[in-house]
């Protein structure tokens, strides 16, 4: 049963207004007033993967969810995929271009650092329809 | 330890004349807590959590809204009162007055122990590199660290970003230890308690103020600490320095030190990777990109709620810019290497010299008293009820812009009629109504 549902789109090679996606999910967590450790955590992973559409994925989406017992971040994509999910998780393991990392992206941290600050982490990645990312943190009360 | 919670409502420092106010929103719409609100008074009134940072005094152009000094710190000139001045204070007189000359100007207003914070500013300074070599290393410890110098930005991470009280060190500031220090040594010397030695701190803020007084005295005993805003002190100060016959040396530090209060300053003698911001809006939103995980390769940020750093304090008396140009200058005569003893300092910071007990996390948790299912039920309303307003920001409702008066709405403290596009709306349709 969700509670609260909102998206917000995320344009490719945007990088003036990358990372307004996250800043509005932080936003919205932090006016219900989830705790602190809860929102870094989600604002990380919602930042990450804000990075990888507008770097790789072409046009996209984060869907927030929110249910009595998750924070679950969908992140879609309509890019190329990812080759090799395996490697990609590695630290340090990235493909961007030169240019995206002449700009202080693509260190190859963004999947490692999801993967540690989530509950757990899906990825669904397919050349056609492209990536899919299902981000969930555990709410529990008290 | 801070205000508690339930003290957060009450603006101790900031005081709105009812007979100036002009019911105008600027205040309402600068205010970063969203804590004004201009009702059916027509005057401008504090309702929300107040943080001291002086954004609405700056703001206000019909001067109705002060900052106020503490009340009851009428300040005496007294023989046994030490007095610790900050080191923004050699910036407000102009080039002919140096650091020395301006501390021995406050010995001549009377004050028995005059106290420099440059010098300990330096060693702070060092005591921060330190900080970071030790840390920088250890898996746990986040980084950035965030300077605990300004209240306002303690405050304010307290209140929106309580995730980043981690990354804020365990340091005392120099104006800390500078107290600290003083009472000791006194009290000593006239075998006494420390509590009993009173401090009298000059700061160029409100915030300060009151932080510097809770600061020192972390035991039961009451504070004999008082606090005097620069403006305060100034015309006597001046007319002082007219009069020193005294040739002592107070003042020891170089630049890096009597650089400390500008923007830059507290990081500029540092060989570390470093970053000063200043400005409430630039603060946030640097915050928030701290909170997102980024900057982590940056070692210490230096955030100040005031353009420009203290020397854009509310209660500085010489304007910013000319402050920074003389204080620029000041810098380059005293040359910006550390005159400070490196192994001295080290040992200090073993035996825990800069370190502060204090409970930074005060505000932590000014918990909403619905469950999280409730609080997302009423986001949704306060949606809900954001689509059937214009979205012009106007704030002629006398909330500060659309989505707050919408949480208004939702919480009983408004009604959708206060909104002067939903008013004429509902007017016209009941007149097509009509006809």
């Amino acid at each position: 049963m969700a509670l609260l549902q909102r998206s917000f789109e995320i344009e490719a090679r945007d990088f003036v207004r990358a990372g307004e996606a996250s800043i509005e999910v932080q936003r919205i967590l932090k006016t219900i007033g989830f705790d602190s450790e809860r929102i870094r955590r989600a604002s990380i992973c919602a930042y990450e993967s804000e990075m990888n559409v507008v770097m790789h994925g072409g046009d996209g989406e984060i869907l927030l969810t929110l249910d009595p017992e998750k924070i679950i971040l969908d992140v879609k994509d309509h890019g190329p995929g990812i080759e090799d999910v395996e490697l990609a998780l590695q630290e340090g393991y990235s493909t961007a271009s030169l240019e995206d990392r002449e700009m202080g992206f693509g260190a190859g941290m963004g999947l490692p650092n999801i993967k540690k600050n989530a509950d757990s982490l899906e990825i669904h990645s397919d050349k056609v329809t492209g990536v899919h990312l299902k981000i969930v943190i555990n709410v529990k009360e008290g | 330890m801070s205000k508690p919670p339930e003290d957060l409502k009450t603006p101790v420092y900031v005081e709105i004349d009812e007979d100036q106010c002009t019911g105008c929103v600027l205040c309402m719409k600068a205010c970063p807590t969203k804590a004004i609100r201009v009702k059916d008074g027509r005057v401008a009134r504090i309702e929300g959590i107040c943080i001291d940072c002086g954004e609405c005094v700056r703001t206000c152009t019909k001067g109705a809204i002060k900052a106020t000094a503490p009340k009851g710190d009428d300040f005496t000139t007294s023989p046994d009162l030490v007095i610790s001045p900050p080191t923004v204070l050699y910036s407000q007189f102009g080039e002919d007055y140096l650091p020395n000359d301006i501390l021995l100007g406050l010995r001549k207003m009377g004050f028995g122990y005059v106290h420099d914070q440059s010098y300990t500013s330096e060693m702070c300074n060092f005591a921060v590199e330190l900080y970071i070599k030790e840390n920088r290393k250890k898996p746990n410890l986040l980084f950035p660290l965030i300077s605990p110098a300004c209240p306002v930005v303690v405050r304010l991470i307290s209140f929106r970003f309580p995730s980043l009280l981690k990354h804020i060190p365990p340091l005392a500031t120099p104006r800390e230890i500078v107290a600290r220090e003083a009472k000791k040594r006194l009290s000593a010397k006239n075998e006494c308690s420390p509590e009993e030695i009173g401090v009298l701190h000059i700061t160029p803020c409100p915030a300060l103020a009151d932080f510097a007084k809770q600061s020192v005295s972390q035991g039961d005993s009451p504070p004999m600490d008082k606090a005097v805003g620069i403006n305060s002190i100034y015309e006597s100060l001046k007319k002082n320095l007219q009069e020193i016959d005294d040739d002592m040396v107070l003042h020891h530090s170089s630049g890096i030190g009597i650089g400390w209060g500008m923007s830059g300053g507290e990081i500029a003698g540092m060989n570390r990777n470093c970053l000063a911001v200043s400005g409430l809006h630039e603060v946030i939103h640097y915050l928030e990109k701290i909170e997102m995980g980024l900057l982590q390769e940056v070692d210490y940020i230096e955030c100040r709620i005031c353009a420009e750093g203290c020397l854009g304090g509310p209660f500085t008396v010489a304007d910013k810019y000319q402050a920074k140009h003389h204080l620029q200058k000041l810098v380059r005569m005293f040359g910006v290497e550390r005159r400070i003893k490196y192994n001295y300092v080290i040992k200090l910071y073993k035996n825990g010299w800069f370190f502060t007990e204090r409970d930074r996390t005060a505000f932590k948790d000014v918990a909403s008293p619905l469950s999280i299912p409730d609080r997302i039920e009423r986001l949704n309303r306060v949606q809900e009820t954001l689509q059937l307003l214009p979205g012009k920001e106007c704030g002629v409702c006398g909330s500060p812009d659309c989505p707050t008066f919408a949480e208004d709405v939702v919480d009983g403290k408004a009604t959708l009629e206060d909104c002067i596009f939903f008013h004429n709306r509902k007017r016209k349709t009941s007149t097509r109504a009509s006809r």
